[in-house]
């Protein structure tokens, strides 16, 4: 009896202090995913109030506009040539700032800065820096002998351009988890290997690396999920342009939503958004929590 | 002092502190950031210099800021704003949707009436219908309109006369940029959606293309129309390699610093510090007119923006007083000194005091009075951004003017269809 009366107090116990963060997790996110998720099946304009049920409409309509198709393929390989390459770069960078050297805390602080600094103030800066005339980057060039980039303004060039802004802004922060990593590996490791005669590339392949393949694999995660959401610096940068060159599919979402407040649309273009980003997430988390799949 | 003594002070305090609160409004005012913003301060400063007893709240946003957080606010219902400002091609879905409240019965109802001097073509927009039988749902806040600005020295340099027409700009223009080092011949925004929309316009429209026809129809790819995109890109050969991403700071900057001939769209807000030879290279030097012609007369752009009462705001009677004294001719001459803000009305225009600061006013009287409105639609803000993006992909070269009409006509027609 006495111990029913236990449990059942544990239990409520453990409810109530749950409870407030599931109101709060139902309320802001489970009820408005499902709103929108309803929402993408409707013809609903906010601002006329028009709204039927028009099924597949939304989805079939958007699968087959250009634009969005364009959006799709540019976030694509946006989010994963920027991932690839800040996980590569944090990584090396990680690997040369290994061990003690004098300076080493200045220039990590340095290393850090831009991933501090707010995505609207890189983005003015890069702006100014990537300008076909006065940019610093096309003069340097230009004095180097070489022709200038159309680095925002060249279709085929303004998304990479898009990319190194973003890789700038954070590879710091692969840098600073993957040096978070390196020095939680038992420095007796190292030695044993070496006492073994391995050389610096067998301890980097056969040690070092595998050793942090889940923080490597959570990076990938967090940069995916963020470099798939790009917006602000679209917004900031090229608008989109040139031509639909750096069209994305959260720029698309918005300008369907804040701009035309075609809601049905909108709804329909975040769900095959957030389908897209479920589906990575789970590639990532099923060879995180699986270790065997190396 | 007995209870009663303190029970009578406090019940005096109580009806006091009742009394003033009552008297106490506060307006909140959905605005604009930049110049607009800062002639609005001026005009709040002053009011609130005269009327102690009202507060403000002057939200500065951007364009589609002001757009999206007041379409959101009045469709609730819910009166957070007292006084917004609307772009004018938006006005339409306001005014339709019954957002905004009748000033007529405002006019009405305080024993004031609207006088005859603001520029009727600018009053028609604010009414609904746009002709003068319309009811009033707005104010012009500001009489903006699209204007073309050239370097009289440069042409006087190279024996060019005064353009007439669109023809005699692309003489101008190949001439300047052949001739003159360190000097594009054309600047104009190249930014996809509206900034490029907005330079092709006055093209479009004088060279008699038009966005549809009387059955409703949409039009963009009419021969007319073709040729106007065909000249605007043969005229864009002679601007910077830059202007696909050039945007207002650099045309505007480019035409102070004396590195643009010829700028076939700009605003009067960006012209403040033109003759101003602290801020320009080209003071003096710098023709202001409207724009030429074609086989259609000379079509600037109206880009007014309205300042309406929502039919939700709990302070109407406040916000009116606010708004008769915003837009009275005493404020708008203020607004025009201190912050450069172009007015409404015929007799500021003629003002001694500020043509003296400014003699290229009467080129933005004479530009409204020509000025063409954008379609009144509801879906503008799709079908600019729509025709913007494929007039943009003919400049880079992505497409041909007769691809992009082509496609933005088709684009157009599945947009009026919804």
């Amino acid at each position: 009896m006495k111990s029913i009366g236990k449990t059942r107090g544990k239990t409520l116990f453990f409810w109530s202090i749950l409870l407030p963060a599931l109101i709060v997790m139902l309320w802001l996110t489970v009820y408005p995913m499902i709103t929108v998720f309803l929402t993408s099946f409707q013809n609903y304009n906010y601002i006329s109030g028009r709204r039927r049920w028009i099924g597949l409409g939304n989805y079939r309509n958007i699968l087959t506009d250009q634009v969005f198709l364009t959006s799709f393929k540019n976030t694509i390989v946006y989010c994963f040539s920027t991932t690839f390459l800040e996980v590569f770069l944090g990584t090396a960078l990680a690997l040369v700032f290994y061990g003690n050297f004098r300076g080493k805390s200045i220039f990590t602080i340095l290393l850090i800065l831009p991933m501090m600094l707010s995505t609207m103030v890189v983005s003015s800066v890069w702006k100014t820096l990537f300008h076909y005339d006065i940019g610093l980057l096309n003069t340097i060039l230009s004095q180097i002998g070489l022709s200038r980039v159309g680095w925002l303004i060249d279709p085929k060039m303004a998304l990479w351009s898009l990319v190194l802004v973003d890789v700038w802004q954070w590879t710091p922060f692969a840098f600073i988890v993957m040096q978070a990593g390196l020095s939680s590996i038992p420095q007796e490791v190292f030695e044993a290997s070496v006492v073994d005669g391995a050389t610096y590339r067998q301890r980097l392949f056969r040690i070092t690396l595998p050793i942090l393949r889940d923080q490597i694999l959570l990076l990938c995660l967090l940069r995916t999920i963020d470099t798939f959401k790009i917006f602000s610096k679209v917004f900031a940068l090229t608008g989109g342009g040139p031509g639909n060159a750096t069209e994305t599919t959260s720029f698309f979402v918005y300008r369907e939503a804040f701009q035309y407040f075609n809601l049905g649309r909108s709804s329909a273009a975040s769900m095959i958004t957030l389908v897209a980003v479920v589906l990575m997430s789970i590639f990532y988390l099923r060879k995180m929590l699986n270790p065997r799949e190396a | 002092m007995t209870k009663k003594t303190a029970l009578l002070l406090l019940s005096l305090c109580l009806v006091l502190s009742g009394v003033s609160a009552q008297k106490q409004v506060k307006l909140v005012i959905a605005g604009r950031d930049g110049d607009y913003g800062n002639a609005m301060q001026v005009a709040v400063d002053a009011y609130m210099a005269k009327n102690p007893n009202v507060k403000f709240d002057v939200l500065k946003l951007s364009g589609d800021d002001v757009y999206q957080k007041t379409v959101i606010d009045l469709k609730s219902g819910t009166g957070t704003y007292d006084l917004i400002l609307i772009d004018d091609p938006k006005v339409l879905q306001y005014q339709r949707a019954g957002w905004l409240t009748d000033l007529d019965a405002m006019f009405k109802k305080s024993g004031k009436t609207v006088d005859s001097d603001f520029i009727s073509t600018v009053m028609d927009l604010c009414r609904y219908p746009n002709n003068a039988k319309g009811k009033l749902y707005s104010l012009p806040f500001v009489g903006n309109v699209s204007l073309f600005a050239y370097r009289a020295d440069l042409f006087a340099k190279y024996g060019l006369s005064a353009p007439k027409t669109w023809d005699d700009v692309l003489v101008a223009a190949k001439t300047i940029s052949e001739k003159e080092s360190g000097v594009d011949g054309i600047s104009f925004r190249g930014v996809k959606g509206n900034p490029i929309l907005t330079a092709f316009l006055p093209i479009f429209w004088s060279f008699g293309a038009d966005f549809t026809n009387a059955s409703g129809n949409p039009t963009v790819n009419s021969p007319e129309a073709v040729k106007a995109l065909k000249f605007f890109l043969e005229l864009a050969k002679y601007g910077p390699k830059s202007t696909p991403m050039n945007n207002t700071a650099q045309v505007r900057d480019g035409l102070l610093a004396g590195t643009v001939g010829i700028a076939p769209e700009v605003w009067p807000a960006w012209l403040g510090k033109i003759d101003d030879p602290n801020e320009s290279k080209v003071a003096g030097k710098v023709k202001i007119t409207k724009h030429p012609e074609e086989v259609k007369k000379s079509s600037p752009m109206i880009g007014i923006w309205h300042i309406a009462i929502p039919a939700a705001s709990r302070n109407k009677d406040a916000a009116f007083d606010f708004l008769t004294f915003l837009t009275s001719r005493e404020t708008q001459k203020l607004m025009v000194l201190k912050a450069g803000l172009p007015p409404s009305r015929v007799s500021v225009f003629e003002d001694k005091e500020i043509l003296a600061k400014y003699p290229w006013y009467p080129a933005i009287s004479d530009a409204l009075e020509n000025g063409v409105a954008r379609p009144r639609t509801l879906y503008w803000a799709e079908i600019e951004n729509t025709m913007g993006g494929l007039i943009q992909e003919a400049l880079i070269g992505q497409k041909t003017a007769e691809q992009a009409l082509n496609e933005a006509n088709a684009k157009i027609a599945e947009i009026l269809k919804q």
